[in-house]
């Protein structure tokens, strides 16, 4: 097809204000899934995506639609997550497209990422098409929120469409509109192929399947490519689009969005943000690419039974494989045995590689207290960087840790921006500045330590503003904090999956509570146990389990020794399956309530 | 050789058992009764000769649910078919209200030298509240009866770490015990399994029983009054002036040979352990069919009997020898936490080690 007649486009918007759902009406329009197939949120095809009603990995589709009188249109759409934490697959999937439909919830208004991601489409210099959605709610306001968009991009509201993904009204006339204002994709066919990888999958069989957007030329099936950064050199076994199952077809042409499949099985050669080019006529130069993201919050994840570790990294290795901002490094613990240190992009990165890990692999985990990574500045001048407190060099050869902080921009209403302001506070954040949007919503950017969003400042923030404030934000690098790591002992033995890295003036607080809650509950034990919390070799809280005073002695028979003899076997296997911590046996599910307390506790 | 004979009846069930005890008509009983004296002639016909008796224990359920007379006869049967020790002894357990004066005085003619009357508790309200079958008066008139009739040893059965808001005070029911003069006192903490009425209430919240300190402050400070009052501990839960000691339940924490006779009762002869099935029907019908009802036989080899010594052994004050732990690393760290002790080439659990001889045996199983 004429590259005139392609358009090239994604939805981006807020979490949750309709993209997967307006996604479905294009798919129906076009008719590109057969109505008996057609289910909502149709392009969300992991498991976990229509169980959470969250789209987590951008997803592109090729449709056909006939546009009277200028004849058929090839439309590559990507479908894109909402949440911050995904924020990454966003910008990837802009640079293989001309242009952004920005949806806005008609009920929800303009929020925190309708803006952060409306900035990401400015830069990349994507034509936006504004869009007010859900107008067919009772609540909604279609007007205010056009004005806010409207405010917002600096354009005419009349400009604004008013669409109901749901009741599809509107929803052609926006197709339509994308196909009239939307460019076509520049570049030339007859120059050499320059494509940009801008996703990959993994299929067990085939390999790495490469996504992507060819700028210039073309790739056919059975053309010899190299990739220009891994300088990884391939023949192309199958080239195909999206509709969204992966079909094959003879070519790629200028401006087509696809995939190529080559046979290659090392995820390794192949990265995303590489450029294909052909071998015979290779380009001078590649495409700009992505900065990979970085994770910035750490946990470590452990089996449970200590016999799945080897499953465990099985697992983790074929999640990285579609999952490219997971990271993971063996790491092992005196409490937990062996297992990973992972890197995640956010909580809700992490919980759902936790999930899809043990939903998926039929793995049962312990996954500790997260915290974001430091940078720690050594005496003698050496950085490293800290993914596990209990990595923290000894804090005589420390000159000073470095803690990364955001630069957050909160959405609110001006009712709770006094609340807002007392919550960035709380947090440890500097309030920068604010500006009205419009007259119902105030801007309010700040800055704040990761560490603190890592706990529940988003939830703390959704809760003191009654839902209405929302968040965005992009990291900004490492900042210097007064930190200190707190260990916490069991009977003087440091416990190393409890270790955090606290603000020296939290430390005794932050102590006390996580000392009284193990008190509660770690069973007691045969002898009085101290539970310490310590900074260094100063203990800033201390509780007591005291010893057990009496086993449960009923009256039994005692001509009956079998049975007495089976209760000491049953406790003894009851036994085997507790963690030992020295010599303090702590039963399996109240070490793993010990760690999800230790993340609540450092959530307060 | 010794001789549990079991009689699983009682006149009700109390509200916090789950022994397989049963309330039963006479007729049952009668049944049951000649199931007994059938199982005892077979044993007859199979044991080796050199089995006279040095213990028989009449054990359930409430054996005093028959009378003194009953009683009697089954033990003259098992004087003829086994024959007695002179130094036999003979323990019946008695229910404080079964039993009147003529009772205790057959029941001494036909050879019991040792009651043990289940007491339980010397308060009305509380033996209403646990759903015993007689009150506390019942207990001082059982003591006297026994005496009277010449009996010389009386144990009382006593029961603490009962439900809070009963009121109860432990040290007053043991003070009214002793003002009795008992030759021996049992204690038991009450324990209550689901299947019991009390321990429904327990889970419902209608009872708060106590919790591990107070229970054990409350054995402590009672085994502190039968010390000073010049009673033994003897084992965990048993007290008795010297020379009083049940001979019969020391046998089994000695791991000598017993045979156990009636419905659920439990065996351990010549390297074998070996049970009765607990339903009453199924031990009747086994016998009047004319076969032994014996069942779980298991060979008990010199590993297995090595444990036993030790946890059978360690339930008695006098302990174990210390070499049936040697090498024991758990063995240190029990002395140091002070749950055991040494004393001259033996060792014992401490007074805390006996409250906690479950999570010591545990200790010393797992290594
Ligand atoms: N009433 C109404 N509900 C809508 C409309 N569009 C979407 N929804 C509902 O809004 C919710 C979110 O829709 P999605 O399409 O999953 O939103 P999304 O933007 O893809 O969400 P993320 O991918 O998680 O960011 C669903 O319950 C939809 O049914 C609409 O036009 N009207
Ligand atoms: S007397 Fe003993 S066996 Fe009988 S019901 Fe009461 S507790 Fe149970
Ligand atoms: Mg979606």
């Amino acid at each position: 097809m004429e590259r005139e007649r392609i358009r090239n486009f994604c939805i981006i918007a807020h979490i949750d204000h309709g993209k997967s759902t307006l996604a479905d009406r294009f798919l129906e329009i076009t008719e590109t899934v057969p109505r008996q197939k057609m289910a909502d949120q149709y392009l969300d095809r992991m498991e976990l995506e229509r169980e959470r009603g969250i789209t987590i990995k951008a997803q592109a589709v090729r449709m056909r639609y006939t546009l009277d009188p200028d004849g058929e249109y090839r439309l590559n759409l990507i479908d894109t997550p909402g949440h911050v934490d995904f924020s990454y697959e966003v910008s990837r999937s802009l640079a293989a497209c001309e242009g952004a439909i920005l949806l806005v919830d008609a009920a929800q208004g303009v929020e925190a990422q309708t803006v952060g991601n409306a900035y990401l489409a400015v830069e990349a210099g994507l034509t936006i098409i504004p869009v007010v959605n859900k107008i067919d709610l009772p609540v909604a306001d279609p007007e205010g929120t056009a004005m806010e968009v409207a405010d917002l991009l600096g354009i005419d509201p009349g400009e604004v469409m008013r669409i109901s993904a749901k009741t599809g009204e509107g929803v052609e006339e926006l197709l339509r509109t994308v196909i009239r204002r939307v460019p076509p994709p520049a570049g030339d066919a007859g120059r050499p192929l320059r494509a940009l990888v801008f996703d990959s999958a993994y299929d067990t069989y085939r390999g790495v399947v490469a996504f992507l957007r060819v700028v210039e030329g073309r790739v056919t099936r059975g053309a010899k490519v190299s990739f220009m950064a891994t300088g990884t050199k391939a023949e192309v076994d199958e080239v195909g689009y999206f509709s969204p199952e992966m079909t094959s077809c003879p070519e790629l042409g200028t401006g087509d969005v696809g995939y190529i499949i080559t046979g290659v099985k090392d995820v390794g050669l192949i990265k995303v943000g590489d450029t294909v080019t052909e071998r015979e006529r290779p380009a001078a130069e590649p495409l700009p690419g992505y900065r990979e993201p970085k994770p910035m919050v750490f946990a470590g994840i452990y089996p449970v039974d200590s016999d799945d570790f080897q499953e465990l990294e099985d697992a983790l290795g074929k999640l990285k494989l579609n999952d490219a901002a997971l990271t993971y490094t063996r790491e092992s613990s005196r409490a937990l045995g062996f297992g990973f240190r992972c890197g995640f992009l956010g909580l809700l990165h992490m919980e759902i590689v936790q999930e899809r890990l043990e939903r998926e692999y039929g793995l049962d985990l312990v996954v500790t207290a997260p915290n974001v990574v430091y940078e720690v500045v050594k005496r003698n001048g050496e950085v490293v960087y800290v993914h596990n407190p209990s990595d923290l060099p000894d804090l005589s050869a420390v000159r000073e840790i470095r803690e990364p902080y955001v630069q957050a921009t909160i959405l609110s209403p001006p009712d709770y921006v006094g609340a807002v302001l007392e919550l960035v506070k709380e947090r440890r954040g500097v309030y920068q500045d604010m500006s009205y949007l419009s007259s119902r919503r105030v801007e309010l950017r700040c800055r704040l330590p990761l560490a603190e969003m890592v706990v529940d400042f988003y939830d703390q923030l959704k809760s003191r503003s009654r839902g209405y404030a929302s968040l965005d934000y992009e990291h900004i690098g490492f900042l210097p904090g007064d930190l200190v790591k707190l260990d916490v002992l069991i009977n003087g033995e440091p416990v190393d999956a409890l270790s955090s890295i606290v603000e020296r003036s939290r430390a005794h607080e932050y102590g006390k509570r996580i000392t009284r809650r193990l008190r509660e509950l770690i069973p007691r034990q045969l002898f009085d146990v101290p539970i310490q919390a310590a900074v260094g070799s100063r203990v800033v809280a201390r509780e007591t389990i005291k010893a057990r005073r009496k086993d449960v002695l009923a009256k039994c028979y005692g001509g009956d020794v079998t049975r007495k003899k089976k209760l000491l076997e049953r406790q003894k296997e009851g036994k085997k399956r507790m963690k030992m911590v020295g010599k303090v046996e702590i039963p399996q599910e109240a070490f793993i309530s010990a760690l999800r307390m230790s993340r609540e506790e450092r959530a307060r | 050789m010794r001789l549990y004979l079991h009689w699983p009846f009682c006149v009700r069930r109390c509200h916090y058992c789950d022994f397989t005890s049963r309330v039963a008509g006479v007729n049952t009983w009668r049944a049951y009764a000649s199931a007994l004296r059938k199982e005892l002639e077979m044993w007859s016909g199979i044991l080796p000769r050199n089995r006279e008796l040095r213990s028989v224990y009449m054990g359930g359920g409430t054996p005093s649910t028959m009378s003194g007379s009953e009683v009697s006869g089954l033990l003259q049967l098992t004087r003829r078919l086994f024959g007695w020790k002179p130094e036999v002894e003979i323990s019946v357990e008695v229910n404080p209200a079964s039993w009147g004066r003529s009772d205790y005085a057959d029941a001494r003619r036909g050879g019991v030298n040792r009651v043990s009357i289940g007491a339980q508790a010397m308060d009305d309200r509380v033996l209403f509240l646990l759903g015993r079958a007689h009150d506390a008066h019942a207990v001082s008139r059982a003591v006297s009866y026994a005496r009277s009739a010449g009996i010389p040893s009386v144990s009382l059965d006593l029961l603490y770490a009962l439900p809070r808001e009963w009121g109860a005070v432990f040290p007053e029911t043991l003070q009214r015990a002793l003002d009795l003069e008992p030759h021996h006192i049992s204690l038991y903490a009450l324990t209550l399994s689901r299947a019991t009425r009390l321990g429904r209430m327990a889970e419902n919240g209608l009872i708060n029983l106590p919790g591990e300190d107070e229970v054990a402050d409350e054995y402590l400070e009672a085994r502190e009054m039968l010390l000073s009052a010049g009673y033994l501990q003897y084992e965990i839960s048993n007290f008795s002036l010297p020379g009083h000691e049940c001979r019969h339940n020391l046998a089994y924490w000695r791991r000598e040979d017993y045979l156990g006779v009636g419905a659920g009762a439990h065996s351990f002869l010549m390297g074998h352990r070996f049970r009765n099935p607990d339903s009453v029907l199924e031990y009747c019908r086994t016998l009047h069919s004319g076969g032994l009802p014996l069942q779980d036989l298991t060979p008990i080899d010199a590993q297995e009997a090595h444990w036993e010594r030790i946890m059978l052994g360690l339930r008695m004050s006098r302990g174990i020898p210390e070499r049936l732990l040697a090498g024991e690393e758990a063995l240190d760290l029990m002395v140091v936490h002070g749950l055991m002790e040494r004393r001259s080439g033996r060792v014992r659990l401490t007074e805390r080690g006996m409250l906690l001889s479950n999570a010591v045996l545990v200790s010393l199983l797992d290594a």
